[in-house]
């Protein structure tokens, strides 16, 4: 017999550059971790004071009483639109260039559904009395009210935390059973409990193959609808700058463009410090780019068309708003907003800048940045500029709501930093998949 | 009886070998991949996986379950709200349609549980015949056979470009 071409049979080269990610734990890492750790901690002694001290100091003030932790609600629900997309959707058009960067971007779904969960809480005031939200009856015997979109909001959001975190999971499983094959310990314990059993086999993959292919499918109609609803929160108001018609498709284009600016700027340095530049390469962030560029151009349109509209209606009220959107006292916003999500992402039309990792890293925070401003713009100045100039008001965000809005980031990156240790940051199997393949082809198919 | 366990490098060759092994009478197979191939899914049942009655189910009794509850719950305290009757249909289909979406998602889940069989075997322990060069890059085709058909079978592996053939006592 021939001898085997690797030196250990038991070890194949995807994992053990993916791995390596898992390895040790340095400095820089400890140093990230303890500062998402502490603007944790932050967030929640300002919260548990807030409990204490009532919403009084958040900057809530008439008429505006959604704030920033509504707007950092819309801003993390958009981040997690990247993963579902990038595993469903072009799992269903079979884009092979998905394989290295879905597992990444699934997680940040995941992370960031919970980030947002919490706001929706946090701005409530009293948390504990989230529940009234679920369909019970209250003392009276009377039921929630389904046909407010707060109420679809609270099906579309968990729907979409369960889903995300079902396909997240069925996705893992094949990766976690080559960590169970290949670690000791308390970690061994852990991953073999998490893994079920799996061992590969035909019927296993056959099985798993069916259900991602089958919450794919599910999962394309959901992402679109998520934002949807989210944007429903504010269209289905006759808010003077919220009652369009355009903003469910606005919304979802808004999340798809955020959150794969925020894939970018996240899987560039984790790609960068681990050394994975043969899994994440050009191709990939030439795709990624052009993605950014055509959701940039659709968010622009709407943009466009949210103040051609407002001019063409005639209507006096929607008038007023968009110009004191743009020249109001929050121009800065609004300005912002043009500016990174539109004009800078316009670089990428040069396939020289679509590869170029510093620029595409500076660019996709900037669209972070300017996404978060579409946000504020849309909620605040719309509620602070409602038909009557004399209930017209002005909010500045208070140093609770800007410290419970940083904690999010840390808490967001904690669980990421957590899980690139705990869990493999690149799909394994699916990568080894395209190289099997590769292999079979290259030797003619070996039969 | 023996398992024979035939190693190889890619799914073609274990998919063709799997198939003539059916076809020669030998029905106690099991193949181990590193990842999903699609040439292997009917290597040894060439039925559609039952995952789809789950999903397909869960789903249906999503939608009712969305329409049932909203439309119960209107009438259960009739309230008017907005002028709009007490079932609203248009702004319930959206409650019909997350619950599709939720319950079809959780009961593909469960599918591929039971037709995966899993949670497998007790725990930590794995199949006599799996090895962990099958998280690596390596294929295993197992046959159970009789001992007097071990020379067949190893014949059989190797014809198809078997890189090794080890035997496992089961």
């Amino acid at each position: 017999m021939t001898p085997a071409p690797q030196s250990d049979p038991r070890e194949s080269e995807a994992n053990r550059d993916i791995m390596r990610v898992m390895d040790g734990i340095g400095p820089g890492y400890l140093l990230l971790l303890g500062l998402c750790v502490a603007s944790v901690t932050a967030a929640g002694a300002t919260w548990i004071y807030q409990v204490y001290e009532g919403l009084g100091i958040a900057g809530y003030t008439h008429p505006i009483f959604w704030g920033v932790y509504i707007v950092t609600f819309v801003f993390w629900v958009g981040i997690a639109h990247a993963g579902t997309l990038i595993s469903a959707i072009l799992f269903l058009f079979r884009a092979k260039w998905r394989n290295s960067i879905n597992r990444g971007a699934e997680a940040m779904t995941v992370f960031a559904v919970l980030t947002a969960a919490q706001f929706l809480g946090i701005h409530v005031g009293r948390m504990w009395k989230a529940y009234f939200i679920l369909p019970y009856p209250n003392q009276r015997g009377l039921w929630v009210n389904f046909r407010s979109p707060l109420e679809w909001d609270t099906f579309a959001i968990s729907t979409y935390a369960t889903i995300s975190i079902v396909f997240f999971f069925i996705g893992l499983i094949p990766d976690i059973a080559i960590l169970r094959d290949r670690s000791k310990g308390f970690k061994k314990l852990l991953y073999t409990a998490l893994a079920l059993g799996w061992q590969g086999t035909a019927n296993q993959w056959k099985s798993h193959s069916r259900s991602v292919l089958h919450l794919s499918g599910l999962a394309t109609p959901l992402v679109l609808s998520v934002h949807s609803v989210v944007s429903w929160d504010f269209a289905m108001s006759i808010v003077p700058g919220w009652h369009a018609t355009i903003f469910a498709p606005y919304f979802v284009a808004g999340a798809i463009f955020s959150g794969f600016a925020m894939v970018l700027t996240v899987m560039i340095p984790v790609r960068r410090i681990y050394g994975l530049e043969k899994y994440i390469n050009d191709y990939h962030f030439e795709n990624m780019t052009r993605f950014l560029l055509l959701t940039s151009w659709i968010v622009g349109y709407s943009y466009g068309i949210e103040y051609f509209i407002s001019w063409y209606s005639g209507v006096e009220s929607e008038q007023t708003a968009f110009w004191l959107r743009a020249f109001g006292p929050y121009w800065f916003s609004t300005w912002t907003m043009i500016s990174c999500n539109v004009i800078f992402s316009q670089i990428f039309w040069f396939k020289r800048f679509r590869t170029h990792i510093p620029t595409i890293f500076v660019v996709s925070t900037l669209v972070n940045i300017g996404m978060w401003f579409e946000r504020y713009v849309i909620i605040i100045t719309s509620l602070g500029r409602e038909y009557d100039p004399a209930v017209w008001g002005l909010y500045t965000p208070t140093w609770a709501e800007l410290t419970i809005f940083a904690g999010s980031f840390g808490f967001f990156g904690m669980l990421f930093l957590l899980f690139m240790k705990l869990f493999p940051v690149i799909a394994i199997s699916e990568v080894k998949e395209l190289e099997i393949h590769a292999k079979a082809h290259g030797t003619g198919g070996a039969h | 009886m023996p398992s024979l366990v035939g190693i190889y490098e890619t799914p073609g060759p274990v998919a063709d070998c799997a198939k003539k092994l059916r076809g020669r009478g030998f029905t106690d197979l099991e193949i181990y991949a590193p990842a999903a191939f699609p040439e292997l899914d009917d290597a040894l049942d060439e039925k559609p996986s039952r995952v789809r009655i789950y999903t397909l189910i869960g789903g249906l009794l999503g939608v009712v379950t969305g329409y049932a509850m909203t439309i119960w719950m209107s009438y259960d305290w009739p309230v008017v709200i907005g002028g709009k009757p007490f079932a609203s249909i248009p702004t319930y289909t959206i409650i019909g349609f997350e619950l599709t979406i939720l319950f079809g998602g959780l009961a593909t889940l469960l599918g591929l549980l039971v037709v995966g069989k899993l949670p497998y075997g007790s725990f930590g322990k794995a199949d006599a015949a799996y090895d962990a060069r099958f998280s690596a890059e390596d294929f295993g085709l197992v046959v159970t056979c009789r001992d007097r058909d071990v020379g067949e079978v190893d014949a059989m592996l190797r014809a198809h470009g078997s890189k090794e053939v080890n035997v496992v006592e089961g």
